[in-house]
């Protein structure tokens, strides 16, 4: 350590705090002007007597005291958590072929530290992991031991500083099932204390789950709901959120819109090595970016339902396939009753109908079945006949409409097919909204509603009009 | 009311060097100004919270770091961040400047990680000892030593980095 170095930081300190003068501070204002923020152009004197300063300190400190961000001032009490110290154990294990060595400065000495990940061998590949360097400051080895669900393929997140002191601490992921579509997981904290890189224990762990997070009570036959939890790291930072909104999720779907509202936390370290999460802020993210919430965040449907399909009658042809010639081609004839003629994927299949003057939707309704034809069908007497047929071999299946809603369109009930091959229904609800759900296949003969949202519809005979209440 | 008339004499005696030791930290004086004022209001809303008069400042002390640390983490995480203070009128405190020689030891210590700077300005300013600083910072002696002597490895590292890119941003006032 060098003295120069130090002479010359005190003196500077010295210097550039004595730039601040008794005249630099801001006067005491009088009462009527007091703001949250002391102000840079209040014109007030100074109060001249103590019991005058008494009296306004006492109405400043009650002005200033309802502010959210003062209470964060007063340090809190040490709260008891324990550290589990790694055991040394796993210095013959080797590292796999696919994991990447960690670069990143663990003892704040400038220079970064090689971690490398050695893979306790087991049968699974789900044994443990030792994190082991050696300290550019000291020479000294460090290790740690991590569980991450696998010891294939270990690499780290990037680095992060969560307690501000300079040096980095080491994030691993836990890969862990807590999602459908959503690559699932959590971040794991590695803090060098004392020569040993040590698991630091955050203060709600659940907070930091990227994934899908089942609602408790929410689940129904066919459907659950669930938030959807993230966490991130940027410049150096981790930061985690959890959407406020809860969306259905069902036949390896999830129905959530575009853009949510979340919940999101700043999470530090502390000096006892407890990961804690700062107050709760309110960030709308979709996949693609993260911005601030507006004064009345609402998650954004941008992504509504498209055209309503169009319908052919008696023996036009609906031709479904592609160029090159996969899917199928699928009309109405009549002989004496009417019927549905599908040819493709190998079959010709003649379908008898119990509707009055079918019609026949130009869309194949893929987002119920598209490993073989699918159709709508419904009638040009009847708009509230709906019917859904998906191949199954040789024969169209009639599908069974489940679940909590149905199929047909009546009662105030829309029910369509959209030309990007959905089938949605809307219900009315409360002050003029519509509840806006859409069929997926459960099982191979039958299909069930899940709710998606609350929209409004311009237009009750277009129920395409939809927009977000 | 004997707590708000020690109150008052606190705010009297210590508000100068308070906010001095905030500027240290936050580098701009309505922050440190504002910092300070937080500390004080934390302080009447607790008025249980110094037992021993005699360990007031020490109190005050740990909130202004505490609400330095707060207000650089704010500035850090604001995507779109302005100062909030950037319309006034410059003060004479604005004016004056730095002589070069420690201006660079201030642009350097700012380049700092918030700790590191926080042991450095606790023990080279306010002359505290190992033991004062970890009792102030709420960590052990040992990191307050450690931590110490990195951040002046790393000062000097920045000052050297400053003085050889020949360049420094914005002159410090």
């Amino acid at each position: 350590m060098s003295t120069d170095i130090e002479a010359r930081l005190r003196d500077a300190l010295a210097a550039r705090a004595d730039l601040v003068r008794p005249e630099d501070l801001e006067p005491l204002a009088p009462v009527v002007e007091l703001r949250p923020r002391l102000s840079r152009q209040s014109p007030w004197v100074l109060l001249a007597t103590a019991a005058v300063v008494l009296l306004v300190l006492g109405i400043v400190f009650q002005g200033v005291g309802g502010r959210e961000r003062s209470d964060r001032l007063a340090p809190e009490p040490d709260e008891k958590i324990e550290l589990q110290l790694p055991t040394d154990v796993g210095r013959d294990w080797k590292a796999d072929d696919i994991s990447t060595p960690a670069r990143l400065d663990l003892d704040g000495d400038g220079t970064k530290e090689k971690v490398v990940f050695l893979g306790e061998p087991t049968k699974n590949f789900d044994g443990r992991t030792r994190l082991q360097t050696t300290l550019s400051s000291t020479g000294q080895e460090a290790f740690g031991i991590a569980e991450l669900g696998t010891t294939i393929g270990t690499s780290a997140l990037p680095p992060i500083d969560a307690d501000g002191d300079g040096d980095q601490e080491l994030v691993l992921l836990r890969d862990e099932a807590y999602s459908g579509p959503v690559t699932g997981g959590f971040p794991i904290v590695f803090d060098l204390r004392d020569g040993l890189l040590v698991e630091a224990v955050p203060d709600e762990p659940g907070l930091l789950i990227r994934g899908e997070l089942v609602e408790e009570g929410s689940a129904t036959e066919y459907y659950d709901k669930v938030r959807v939890g993230d966490f991130w790291i940027e410049d150096g930072t981790l930061h985690s959120s959890r959407s406020v909104a809860s969306y259905a999720r069902g036949a390896e779907m999830r129905f959530s819109p575009k853009a949510y509202v979340v919940d999101a936390w700043t999470w530090t370290l502390d000096d006892n090595g407890a990961l804690r999460h700062g107050e709760t802020e309110c960030l709308v993210q979709s996949y693609d970016s993260t911005r601030e919430c507006g004064l009345d965040p609402t998650d954004t449907f941008t992504y509504l339902p498209p055209e309503r399909a169009s319908y052919v009658g008696l023996g036009e042809t609906v031709d479904l396939t592609d160029e090159a010639g996969y899917g199928f081609t699928a009309r109405i004839e009549a002989d004496a009753d009417p019927s549905l003629v599908v040819n493709g994927f190998g079959a010709s299949i003649r379908q008898p109908l119990e509707v009055p003057q079918p019609m026949l939707g130009t869309v194949q309704p893929t987002s119920i079945f598209f490993d073989g034809a699918s159709l709508v069908i419904t009638s040009a007497t009847d708009p509230s006949v709906v019917q859904v047929f998906t191949q199954n071999d040789d024969r169209m299946v009639l599908m069974d409409p489940v679940g909590e809603i149905d199929l047909a369109a009546d009662d105030g009930q829309q029910t369509w097919l959209t030309d990007n091959g959905a089938v949605l229904s809307a219900l009315p609800a409360d002050d003029g909204a519509w509840e806006l759900w859409q069929w997926v296949m459960v099982s191979r003969t039958e299909i069930a509603a899940l709710p998606w949202a609350t929209v409004c519809i311009d237009d009750v005979d277009d129920p395409t009009a939809i927009t977000a209440c | 009311m004997a707590e708000a008339v020690d109150i008052t004499e606190l705010y009297a005696a210590h508000r100068l060097s308070l906010v001095r030791l905030a500027i240290l930290l936050v580098d701009d004086l309505a922050s440190a100004e504002d910092v300070v004022q937080d500390a004080f209001a934390a302080l009447t809303r607790r008025p249980g919270a110094i037992k021993d008069p005699s360990k007031a400042l020490a109190y005050l002390r740990v909130s202004v770091v505490n609400a330095s640390r707060s207000a650089l983490r704010r500035r850090r995480t604001a995507r779109a961040y302005s100062p909030p203070h950037d319309t006034a009128p410059p003060t004479p405190e604005d004016t004056a400047v730095l002589a070069e020689e420690h201006r660079q030891v201030i642009v350097a210590l700012h380049t700092l990680a918030p700790r590191q700077r926080e042991v450095l300005v606790l023990r080279y300013w306010s002359n505290l000892s190992e033991a004062e600083i970890a009792a102030a910072l709420q960590i052990s002696q040992g990191t307050v030593k450690s931590t110490a002597s990195r951040a002046l490895v790393a000062l000097e590292k920045a000052m050297t980095t400053h003085m050889s890119s020949g360049t420094d941003g914005k002159e410090q006032r």
